[in-house]
């Protein structure tokens, strides 16, 4: 009863390496390819595995073109044994659907079936950065149909045929165990991928590579590929930053250059000169006939998600768009939302204030907690039961892994972490058709730079939108609706993951979200633990500031700060008067969560850090100096021009 | 996990420079006439071969029809034919081509070229040849036994900045050979740990270093023709300073410049990399600059004490090739040739030795008599004493090698010494000259369109270094540093370092405390060969650390 580990990696650009062109643009050619990074956590959590299981078969899978091949070399010269790729001209295009899809074909194919005699683990990386959705987990886990933990963080096992994985949550974490098989997706935490060695890339030097096409592993062509996915990337454009170049301290000591901060301050900075844009001309409309795919689904499904007896803020911000989308599809659209929980009719009224028409309430005491098996299987019933033509969740790490492994039960596909969410049309010139009314999903890509719009045919049109992204809509009180109550069939095998643990710190943290100045420290201010960023903080809220610390994601990686405090794509989204970057190299899922701050005063000694370019007030120095410095002046008085609140 | 994994080979090349790579090559080739079949497993540190090359480069193509018999020279990535090669004598504001050509400076019929791309070409034939390859690991370790190389060993990876294990721990490989060819190229880590063992450089000079900063840029069309040479001598150097500058033009309006100085300058605030800079504002150069770009930057440190600094290149199991060997001629700065016949001689050795079943040193010492018998040593000996004259400052080193030229390079005094690098450095109280910030003062606000401050050049570099490792350049005597090398030296590393890694934080209070940013280390050496009392130690980072030169 050997177990076998399998690792599923992706071989993405690198995004870093890329070095701009004499022209000024990117230059792609030359961008290096790597193992994407959370996949490298995953590969490691495999080798760590392997320390309690010396008798495990190490495997590695990747879907690609054969230069993924590189990538699977470099997995074998890392300790793996065995190296599986599926390549085939027909996947081109395929969006996360039908990648989950191929992949969980291959990995049957291989024998890893969820009857499987022998025990395996998936491993997999949270999510890629030339992808970003975290969708093919889910997915892969779905098709094979096994128990899944994603946004973990630690897998070890508990000696007795269990893994125990550290989940990421909402505020905090959760202690799971999973029987195998299972699949795991790991964040790119705790411990970081080990080098290739020299015996190993010996080794891979002349390992042979199993390659599949679709044929090989039974894989038929109509759920895959450019035509079979469900969903299309539709448009994309350039983002354009609206920030003004950045004004850098002077000075040859930590005093001169704080001098030149607050002076630079006072001035106000540079102003971004805006460029007029010449009017794009209007494309014609074809004249096609109008098609509503829709075939009589109809309403917005949305999921409330309960932490610690409320509802969670991303889950009311969820509302707006649904309030939105329903006004545009016409006054019948209905927004309904499914609370699952134990005891949650009393939150239905707060759902109804804030915008929903239906409230559907599953209650039962084994659903307290939220478990990614019983809660896919009941939006699958209900689904099935109200057909809507557009469901809706938050990017949470719930949500995130929730609404794909629901895709892959209504074969809907996903769009991940939305910005904007609007109805419109598609016009389909091969076809001569107008798809009419679609959703538009728009969502940020290739490293924040370009937006781009998906558009899925298959109802529901399942999108999960980032939280912070839109405003919680305001409470009408006593508005009215429906609460209804759904009973779904609940089956035992949903509930072979135990919920060993629930830790969540100080209430998800919600001041971060209304705090004038938010202090965040970087993986640059590692050394002190971040003391000097929380003393900071506590100097400005003596003098009466709405100041509040957080932290960037590798230090919550480290385990220093709570997932709560995290500030990014994968934490919160915020947007204070002012935001100071301390020791923040400038990931650009950091920026993600922190751009839309008013001013932004970056602190780092590397003068090449990202973050000065995202930044409104730059000083080069170390923290250790500089901080310090801050601290006496905002004893002194100083408040960076915001207002003291009494009674804070 | 005390688990070491071991591998064995017949022959094991550390370095894929072109010393390396020859001795792959040409050992391959051997080994096919002989009808024989050995491993030959080669072991780069850099990301990629290439990754860590750097030279001007103006390249002698004949020994390549020697190592490459069956190749067309055309098909050898070189760059511009050399057209035509002057020798100016700079000042800032004016410049003096010189009538003729230093004698050993000529450089008709020879090319530029990347270095890298020729290695990243070498490198592909040898893999054709059947030359196993691995970039991207860090050797660390000279494996011995009975007191003799049988091997070596890399780096073991996964430690925190003080060398604890963590869970990620990777076991380096021990790499077991019958013989051991050092290629690692100038001031090698390995190589000098040999040496010391060994005493290979016992009655030898010391070995001395210049150090070169580069620069690639794209420049507009018309600033200077493909294959145009330039060298230039005075600017912005003193006379006691030796070295000198280099312009090569290249296809595609790209253009090699850089600036080559001797580390036995006497100021320790004197700073090549800001000279390089200041080079480039002489009106002679800014105007072949004007409207470029910068493209890339690099820096290494080249061995010039010549014939004399040459150690013992053979023990037991092992031999030493290339810049390694301190194989560069002077006054030409020209190694890559030597390098690649150093490696032919050295394969030859070994496919010799492999054939006699015979690594040890009586038959290693083949390898001397080949070197003493080639090219490489008619070379080298002609100009002997050139560097050490030039020790004594321009003018009456210039004079002294004219001397050399007459006597056949004995000059008047048989043999000069040399002294080490870090002897020549004076105290700040003992600097009797301007020292370096005075004498440029105004010059060194570098704007950023012609001259750079060392962060953006580094930035160029494509230079990346794991965080977690222990910090790769070592203060040898910590407890001391502070008050010689701080207080008496005033900090030299942070200005003979050619990438911005040493920094003198002074703090409000006016405590002094030098900071390592080893991240941005171009893996030049110049504080290992130059920090006063052998102040820093340079070892090895992890594997596919360092910079990543594309086209240098």
């Amino acid at each position: 009863m050997a177990l076998t580990i399998i690792s599923l990696i992706k071989q993405v650009p690198l995004p870093s390496e890329m070095r701009m062109g004499e022209d000024g643009l990117m230059d792609r050619t030359k961008a290096k390819s790597i193992i994407n990074i959370d996949c490298q956590f995953g590969m490691e959590a495999g080798l760590q595995l392997k320390k309690q299981y010396p008798d495990a078969r190490l495997i590695v899978c990747s879907m690609g073109p054969g230069s993924f091949e590189t990538s699977l070399r470099t997995a074998i010269s890392m300790g793996y044994d065995e190296a599986f790729l599926l390549s085939d001209r027909k996947l081109a295009g395929s969006d996360t659907y039908a990648t989950g899809l191929a992949i969980s074909t291959m990995l049957k194919h291989l024998g890893f079936t969820k009857d499987s005699k022998e025990p395996f683990i998936i491993l997999a990386g949270r999510q890629t950065s030339d992808g970003d959705t975290a969708h093919v987990p889910s997915q892969v886990a779905e098709n094979i149909g096994i128990p899944q933990a994603t946004f973990v963080e630690s897998v070890k096992p508990d000696g007795s045929g269990n893994v125990i994985a550290k989940r990421i949550i909402e505020g905090g974490y959760q202690m799971l165990k999973l029987p195998f098989p299972c699949v795991i997706s790991l964040t790119p935490t705790g411990i970081p991928p080990r080098k290739p060695s020299l015996s190993g890339a010996i080794k891979a030097r002349t390992l042979k590579i199993t390659t599949f096409g679709i044929d090989d592993i039974g894989l038929g062509t109509e759920k895959i590929g450019i035509n079979g996915s469900p969903t299309i990337v539709a448009k994309v454009v350039n983002i354009i930053s609206e920030r003004p170049p950045i004004t850098m301290s002077v000075g040859h000591n930590e005093a001169a250059l704080v001098d030149s901060l607050i002076s630079n301050f006072k001035k106000g900075g540079n102003v971004l000169e805006k460029k007029e844009k010449a009017d794009k001309k209007e494309i014609e409309r074809p004249d096609f006939p109008e098609k509503d795919f829709r075939e009589g689904a109809r309403g917005i499904l949305t999921w409330a998600e309960v932490t610690n007896g409320k509802i969670s803020r991303p889950s009311l911000e969820l509302l707006t768009p649904a309030r939105n989308l329903a006004l545009q599809l016409g006054i019948d659209t209905k927004v309904m939302t499914v609370v699952i929980g134990k005891n949650v009719q009393p939150l239905a009224q707060t759902l109804i204030e804030h915008g929903s028409d239906e409230v559907i309430l599953v209650e039962n005491d084994k659903l307290e907690e939220y478990l990614v098996l019983p809660f896919s299987s009941i939006f699958a019933q209900v689904i099935k039961a109200r057909n809507p033509e557009i469901a809706l969740f938050a990017a949470t790490t719930s949500g995130r892994e929730l609404a794909p492994r629901i895709g892959m039960k209504t074969d809907s596909g996903v769009t991940a972490d939305c910005t904007g969410l609007e109805i419109g049309e598609y016009v389909d010139k091969k076809e001569k058709v107008i798809y009419k009314p679609i959703l538009e999903s728009r969502r940020p890509t290739y490293g924040e730079s370009k937006l781009a719009t998906i558009l899925g045919f298959v109802c529901p049109q399942i999108s999960t939108a980032r939280a912070g992204t839109f405003e919680v809509p305001k409470l009408i009180e006593g508005r009215k609706g429906i609460i209804s109550v759904f009973s779904p069939v609940l089956n035992d095998k949903d509930f072979v993951v135990e919920i060993l643990k629930t830790e969540r710190g100080e209430g998800g943290l919600q001041n971060l979200f209304s705090a004038d100045i938010i202090i965040s420290g970087g993986r640059g201010t590692l050394a002190d633990n971040l003391g000097l960023i929380k003393t900071l903080a506590e100097a400005l809220k003596s003098q009466g500031v709405n100041a509040e610390w957080a932290s960037s994601r590798p230090v919550v990686d480290e385990g220093i700060v709570e997932y709560a405090r995290q500030v990014g794509q994968t934490g919160k989204t915020i947007r204070p008067k002012i935001y100071i970057a301390v020791g923040v190299s400038g990931a650009i899922q950091h920026i993600a969560g922190m751009k839309e701050s008013e001013k932004i005063i970056a602190i780092d000694h590397n003068p090449k850090a990202h973050i000065f370019h995202y930044a409104d007030f730059g000083i080069v120095g170390e923290y250790a100096d500089i901080i310090p410095e801050l601290i006496e002046r905002v004893k002194a008085g100083y408040k960076f021009g915001i207002e003291a609140k009494k009674n804070l | 996990m005390s688990y070491i994994d071991t591998v064995s080979t017949d022959v094991l090349i550390i370095g894929g420079g072109p010393s390396g790579l020859a001795a792959s090559i040409h050992l391959a080739d051997i080994l096919k006439q002989r009808g024989q079949s050995k491993k030959i497993l080669l072991i780069e540190k850099g990301r990629s071969i290439g990754s860590h090359i750097l030279s001007g480069a103006i390249i002698k193509p004949s020994v390549f029809k020697e190592l490459l018999p069956e190749v067309d020279l055309s098909e050898i990535p070189f760059n511009a034919k050399v057209t035509k090669d002057s020798t100016i004598l700079l000042s800032e504001k004016s410049s003096i081509a010189l009538p003729f050509h230093l004698p050993y400076m000529s450089n008709s019929g020879n090319y530029t070229a990347s270095l890298g791309q020729i290695c990243r070409y070498l490198a592909q034939k040898a893999e054709e040849k059947g030359v196993e390859i691995y970039t991207g690991f860090a050797v660390d370790e000279i494996l011995y036994k009975d007191g003799k190389v049988i091997g070596a060993k890399t780096k073991d990876t996964g430690l925190d900045h003080h060398g604890n294990q963590l869970e990620n721990f990777q076991a380096g490989t021990s790499i077991e050979a019958k013989l051991t060819i050092f290629a690692e190229g100038t001031r090698g880590s390995l190589t000098k740990m040999l040496i010391k063992k060994f005493n290979l450089n016992k009655d030898r000079n010391e070995q001395v270093f210049s150090l070169g900063c580069k620069e690639l840029w794209s420049v507009p069309e018309g600033n200077i023709e493909a294959g145009r040479i330039y060298h230039t001598m005075g600017y912005p150097l003193d006379n006691d300073e030796f070295g000198g500058g280099f312009i090569y033009g290249l296809n595609d309006n790209k253009v090699a410049v850089g600036l080559v100085v001797g580390l036995d300058y006497q100021d320790p605030s004197f700073d090549v990399h800001d000279a390089f800079q200041i080079w480039k504002t002489s009106s002679f150069v800014s105007k072949i600059l004007k409207g470029g770009k910068l493209v890339e930057y690099g820096a290494k440190t080249l061995p010039e004490g010549g014939h004399y600094a040459i150690p013992k290149l053979f023990v037991d199991n092992a031999l030493i090739v290339g810049d390694s060997a301190g194989l560069v001629a002077m006054p030409a700065l020209k190694g890559i040739h030597l390098a690649i016949r150093s490696g032919m001689l050295a394969a030859q050795t070994t496919a010799d030795a492999l054939l006699n079943n015979d690594t040890s040193e009586k038959s290693l010492q083949q390898y001397e008599k080949l070197i003493n018998n080639s090219a490489i040593y008619k070379e080298m000996y002609a100009v002997r004493n050139f560097r050490q004259g030039l020790a004594k400052g321009l003018i009456i080193g210039g004079l002294h090698f004219g001397t050399q030229l007459i006597t056949g390079g004995a000059g008047f005094f048989g043999r000069l010494r040399s002294q080490a690098d870090y002897k020549t450095t004076l105290k700040v109280s003992e600097l009797k000259k301007r020292p370096f910030k005075e004498r440029f003062k105004g010059k060194l606000e570098f704007d950023k369109v012609l001259t750079f401050d060392k962060s953006t050049d580094v930035y160029h570099s494509g230079v990346y270094h794991d965080e977690q490792q222990v910090v790769h350049l070592q203060i040898n005597d910590k407890e001391n540093f502070a008050a010689v090398n701080i207080e008496q030296y005033g900090a030299p590393e942070q200005f003979c370092c050619s990438s911005e890694v040493y920094e003198l934080h002074v703090n409000k209070a006016g405590q002094k405390e030098l900071r390592i940013h080893a991240e941005n280390c171009m893996h030049c050496k110049t504080c290992d060969i130059k920090s006063p009392g052998k102040g820093i130690t340079w070892v090895v980072p992890n594997g596919g650390n360092g910079p990543d030169f594309l086209n240098m």
